[in-house]
């Protein structure tokens, strides 16, 4: 049985009089990833050191593995609430060195115990042993990054906190940093909550994504649900690109000037907009022979290494469409295309 | 790389420029053409008040650069004959014969001669006295009865007055009784007793320290020049309350008369204003200053009594000291010989 | 360019050369006997322990107020910042005399130390304040959520990295107690140069004075040594490209109280004191210690000295400055080593050579208006050299190469980009030569020409004649002419972390 490691309840800040976080309710099963996605300045940081006990709320409660630390006047100090906090960019003791700093909160024990401490967790995070002796300015960012992991991880915390962890690497090492860590902490089968404003990030590591807009969750759920059926516009704008189309709704079905194309049934009659994402959106090359209704034009074609944007200017006065494909054999500039639509589309109130 | 002296050369313009201004302004300040320069290692409160005096009734403008015995004495051994002092006013006598002795002195005037009596001035004429100040024992008064008081200055360097005394072994003032003391008993005497006053005195930095110390009763005893205790007499008692003097007579060290000395400089190019300050310095208008004002130092010349407070000069049985040959190098060898230094 | 440097560099070595010319031509056996004497052995006694109590003293009390003003919620700590900068516009030997005047019989060791203390700590809670203002808040909230408390986070985390700036001001208070003099002869406190000083008047440009200063300077060096040592080759700043959020102010709650108090006993101890002691006096000597003639003239030629020395040494400074930031290699090293060399030698050296070489060697500049300005010059050209390096360090070279491409000689750059961005810093570096010139006292009482009376030394020669109602004016002169330049000092700290 799964238990709740973290439960945030009603969770309300405000800073000089300015409301930061509204009526937050978050809960973290144990031995999951959750990400908070968001863009800068929605609260996504407070709501984390909240959680960390740097802040203490104006409302509502947090409650880590069934203990309350929290509450409007009463709060737990941060250095026993027993939860491991990695800052954006490691924020390592630029005085002690790697293995001291990964040793810093194992202090009381024995000399020897902490020595194999180090040198598991340094395996851990996939660091040479040597690198102890190591200082921080020594290390590149994304070493760095992976120290304060260990120096979190080494007091066994039953929940992980992590503050934009890969915003300061370079992006070549983004995904491969990601990758480690995400199975460096399923590994450990350590609760962990992230936030980020990267929703690649937030999509490829998490089990959970919450999307934060202007203090409030926008939607929560898993990736796929996020991503493929947003509730409103902010949380599809933000999970990816868009292809907006005005549509008119009857019965599951939206008709529109790329096609009927089915919808979830609760979506209400009438005309709505249509949502689809890039990858639902495929365009073949026809013969200018066959008729050419639901035909557009290629446009302007932008090569992205892997994939190409390919900007069609359908027939009648809609707006021109983005398709994404490989980038194998795109069709060329003035090329008629047919563009199809693959699954359901999302009906946004 | 041109470049950048040209850009050094328009700051150092300003600066040539600041700094001609405030040579020209402090030149103001310095010594013009007509005004006679004295080294005055006296007090400056004293000197301030000859120089008024002078200068109202000769007209002669007068600036005086102020320092110690030693320090000036030795500055103008070093100047040599570019030195730009007129004359030379001290608190003792052995920086004086140190300046004697380099041949720096030019003779002074007859006038200013046969205005001091002969014990108040060196033989040789290239100096004279022109105040005076007695060596005392000031004590406190709730720690020493009259009837316990040493006979001579000797007597401290004995066991019993171990911790119970105290003096300034860096003022030049005391220098002068040590130098005193040298050429009334000898090198060896002299010797012993510094030994003794190593084991025994509290090192106090000068004597309104000394004074001070033996006011509150931190050390019993002390010795001092007469007129520090005369001015705190006369004023606010707050360093002297507690305390009363002792006078050693019988021609003891302790008795030991220090002459003030003034000098004209050969190498002043305004010898006959130079002279003429000396002569009014031991004039009866200058010795006036000396009773009337409050300096508290004895007059040595044109006849002068002393100011009513102090002992008269002729009751103190001062030892015959001559001033010209007190040793001053070979005090301060004995003195750092001894510690003290 | 380079060669103007290396007369200057050259220059700034003539007291070291003094000394070590004087220790050559006494020969071994005398200087022997002068340097191992008991009364110097009693000197070394008396300064060690001043530096050894009195620096940690410094620093307790530094950190633990730049701590309160920076780290904490205390109430009013908007005005306790400037507040305690204000010391240094008091110099020491007036503080002396403000405590004698409290407590006549004050003197010795004890006494040293408490005005040491009170007059010098700034030194310290300056550059510490400065540094726990640019620390990453981000480091010490990690060492909270390890498990450290409020206290473990101040010993581990917070203290371990303000290890440059108390090593920097504890040299530098450490330097200012050797090279001390004023203050300790009015306590009656025999130190190191109040013995040089006394020497020096028993044997003008003699050998015993050199003496002793040989042995000053090389317990400067000793001090410069070990402040090396400690250093070592750390680098403390903060790793990462994270800009640091303000932090959250540590709450006191029920140690508001105390802190307060403390703070308003070190504020009196260390201001209140000598401001009371100098209107007391004011009040007892009445109008007639109000010589104006006298003090205005003191006034003037005192700012007319510290003027002409503030500008000619920031002048003179930034070639050198230049030399020390831009480029590498011997010139730069020697530069850099001149100046810590000559930056903890005492007025009191410097004088010494130059009235000998003057005597000797340039009898047209003895107690010439130049030859002092040139003392001042080289005793604070380091205080300005540290102010215009630090910000000539902040002008990086891509600006004024963007100048260059965008058609301005390097004059013009010089004129419009560099100069312009470093003059915050220039003046801050002015300012304190200002300030230290304005309250020297022992090079000036040995080298200012006849006719000239600064205020610090009227000051002092009516305070050696205990006229201390008649020395207050000055006193309060000096002080007054100090603050305008303590604030500049304030305000370009909050910009610069390093002193």
């Amino acid at each position: 049985m799964t238990t709740t490691i973290l439960d945030v309840k009603g969770l309300a800040k405000s800073f000089h009089g300015n409301a930061v976080l509204h009526d937050i309710d978050l809960d973290l099963p144990s031995g999951t990833t959750t990400a908070v996605l968001g863009s800068s300045g929605c609260g996504k940081t407070t709501l984390l050191r909240l959680i960390a006990g740097f802040e203490t709320p104006d409302g509502g409660t947090i409650t880590i593995a069934g203990r309350q630390v929290a509450s409007p006047g009463s709060a737990v100090a941060p250095h026993r609430r027993g939860v491991g906090y990695v800052a954006q960019d490691g924020a390592l003791f630029p005085h002690l060195t790697v293995g001291q700093n990964i040793a810093y909160g194992l202090r009381g024990n024995a000399r020897s115990e902490v020595r194999a401490r180090v040198a598991e967790l340094l395996e851990t995070v996939s660091l040479d042993a040597s690198y102890a002796s190591r200082r921080p300015h020594q290390l590149s960012g994304g070493q760095q990054q992976r120290v304060a992991l260990a120096r979190a991880l080494a007091r066994h915390p039953v929940l992980m906190l992590l503050d934009e962890p890969f915003s300061a690497l370079d992006t070549g090492l983004r995904a491969s940093t990601r990758k480690a860590v995400a199975g460096l902490l399923a590994a450990a089968g350590v609760t962990t909550l992230l936030v980020t404003h990267d929703q690649e990030e937030a999509l490829s590591i998490a089990d959970q994504v919450a999307v934060m807009h202007d203090g409030r969750f926008t939607q929560v759920g898993s990736p796929q649900r996020v991503y493929r059926q947003p509730t409103d516009r902010f949380t599809a704008e933000f999970l990816g690109d868009c292809i907006s189309l005005p549509c008119t709704v009857a019965s599951g079905v939206a008709d529109c000037t790329l096609g009927r194309i089915p919808v979830q049934g609760s979506a209400p009659e009438g005309p709505a907009t249509l949502v689809l994402r890039p990858e639902q959106l495929v365009a073949t090359v026809v013969s200018d022979s066959e008729r050419l209704d639901g035909v557009g034009t290629v446009i302007a074609i932008e090569f992205l290494g892997h994939d190409v944007l390919l900007t069609i200017d359908p027939a009648g006065d809609t707006a021109p469409l983005i398709v994404r494909q490989h980038s194998l054999s795109p069709p060329p500039i003035d090329a008629k295309v047919r563009i199809e639509v693959v699954g359901n589309g999302i009906v946004l109130t | 790389m041109r470049g950048r002296w040209s850009r050094i050369s328009s700051p150092i313009l300003i600066v040539v420029s600041v700094l001609a201004v405030v040579l020209g302004a402090t030149a103001c300040s310095s010594s013009g053409n007509a005004e006679l320069l004295v080294y005055n290692a006296q007090h400056e409160s004293l000197a301030k008040e000859w120089i008024d005096a002078f200068t109202k009734e000769t007209g002669i403008k007068v600036t005086y650069r102020q320092g110690e015995d030693a320090e000036l004495g030795n500055q103008l051994i070093a100047e040599g004959q570019a030195s730009p002092a007129d004359v030379f006013l001290t608190e003792n006598s052995p920086a004086m014969a140190a300046v004697e002795r380099a041949g720096l002195f030019a003779d002074l005037d007859a006038g200013t001669i046969n205005q001091v009596p002969s014990q108040y001035r060196p033989t040789t004429g290239k100096w004279t006295g022109v105040a005076a100040r007695t060596t005392v024992f000031v004590y406190n008064k709730a720690k020493l009865a009259p009837d316990q008081l040493p006979k001579s200055l000797l007597d401290l360097q004995q066991p019993a007055w171990k911790g119970r005394w105290g003096a300034p072994p860096t003022n030049a003032d005391f220098q002068a009784i040590v130098a005193a003391l040298l050429q009334l008993k000898g090198e060896a005497a002299t010797a012993q007793w510094l030994a003794g006053m190593k084991a025994n005195a509290v090192a106090c930095s000068d004597n309104i320290a000394t004074l001070k110390t033996v006011n509150a009763g931190e050390v019993d005893s002390g010795v001092i020049y007469h007129y520090y205790w005369f001015r705190d007499q006369a004023k606010t008692r707050e360093m002297s309350g507690n305390t009363a003097l002792g006078y050693f007579r019988n021609q003891d060290p302790g008795a030991f008369l220090s002459l003030s000395g003034g000098g004209v400089l050969k190498s002043s190019k305004k010898a006959q204003q130079a002279q003429q300050f000396l002569r009014f310095i031991t004039g009866k208008a200058g010795q006036e200053v000396l009773q009337k004002g409050d300096s508290f130092e004895y007059p040595v010349a044109s006849g002068v009594p002393a100011n009513p407070a102090l002992v008269p000069l002729n009751e103190l049985q001062a030892p015959l000291v001559n001033p010209s040959t007190l040793d001053a190098q070979k005090v301060t060898d004995l003195m750092m010989k001894a510690g003290l230094l | 360019m380079t060669s103007t440097v290396a007369i200057l560099v050259a220059a700034t070595l003539i007291p070291l050369g003094y000394v070590g010319w004087a220790t050559l031509s006494i020969g071994w056996s005398r200087a022997y006997h002068l340097v191992v004497r008991p009364r110097v052995g009693e000197l070394l006694f008396n300064t060690a322990a001043l530096v050894v109590i009195a620096v940690p003293l410094c620093v307790v009390i530094g950190v633990g107020v730049a701590w309160l003003v920076e780290r904490t919620d205390l109430p009013g700590r908007a005005l306790w910042r400037p507040l305690f900068v204000a010391p240094l516009a008091i110099p020491a030997f007036v503080n002396s005399y403000a405590w004698v005047g409290v407590l006549p019989s004050m003197h010795g060791l004890s006494a040293g130390v408490l005005v040491s203390t009170l007059s010098y700590f700034p030194f310290m809670y300056l550059p510490v304040a400065a540094t726990l203002r640019r620390l990453d808040p981000a480091v010490e909230e990690s060492a909270r959520a390890l498990g450290s408390d409020t206290a473990g986070v101040f010993f581990r985390v917070v203290l371990p990295q303000l290890r440059l700036a108390i090593l920097g001001g504890g040299l530098l208070i450490g330097v200012h107690l050797l090279a001390e003099f004023g203050a300790f002869a009015m306590l009656r406190f025999d130190t190191f140069t109040v013995a040089i000083f006394q020497q020096f008047q028993v044997t003008f440009d003699g050998a015993a004075g050199s003496m002793l200063a040989g042995v000053l300077v090389l317990l400067c060096l000793a001090l410069l040594l070990a402040e090396a040592l400690a250093r070592g080759h750390a680098r403390f700043a903060s790793i990462g490209a994270g800009v640091p959020r303000a932090m959250t102010p540590i709450h006191l709650g029920r140690n508001t109280i105390p802190a307060q108090a403390g703070l308003v006993a070190l504020a009196v101890l260390a201001l209140g004191v000598p401001v009371w002691t100098i209107m007391r006096w004011l009040w007892i000597g009445g109008a007639q210690v109000w010589v104006l003639n006298d003090i205005g003239m003191a006034v003037g030629q005192t700012v007319g000295l510290a003027t002409a020395a503030a500008v000619l040494t920031t002048v003179l400074a930034f070639p050198v400055a230049w030399v020390a930031v831009r480029s590498r290699g011997v010139l730069a090293r020697s530069v850099e080593g001149a100046n810590y060399v000559t930056s903890s030698l005492p007025g009191i050296v410097t004088a010494l050579a130059l009235v000998t070489v003057a005597i000797h060697v340039a009898r047209p500049l003895y107690q010439s208006v130049a030859l002092i300005v040139f003392a001042y010059v080289l005793l604070f050209m380091p205080q300005a050299l540290v102010n215009i390096r630090a910000g000539l360090a902040q002008v990086p070279p891509s600006l004024e190469e963007a100048s260059r491409s965008l058609g301005s000689s390097p004059t013009t750059t010089f004129l419009r980009v560099t100069l312009r961005l470093t003059a915050p810093a220039a003046a801050a570096g002015a300012a304190l030569v200002f300030v230290s010139v304005a309250t020297e006292l022992t090079a000036t009482l040995l080298l200012a020409p006849t006719g000239i009376r600064t205020l610090s030394m009227q000051f002092w020669s009516f305070s050696s004649e205990l006229d201390y109602a008649a020395a207050a004016p000055y006193a309060l002169a000096l002080v007054v002419l100090a603050i305008p330049v303590t604030l500049v000092l304030l305000r370009q700290s909050l910009k610069v972390a390093a002193l």
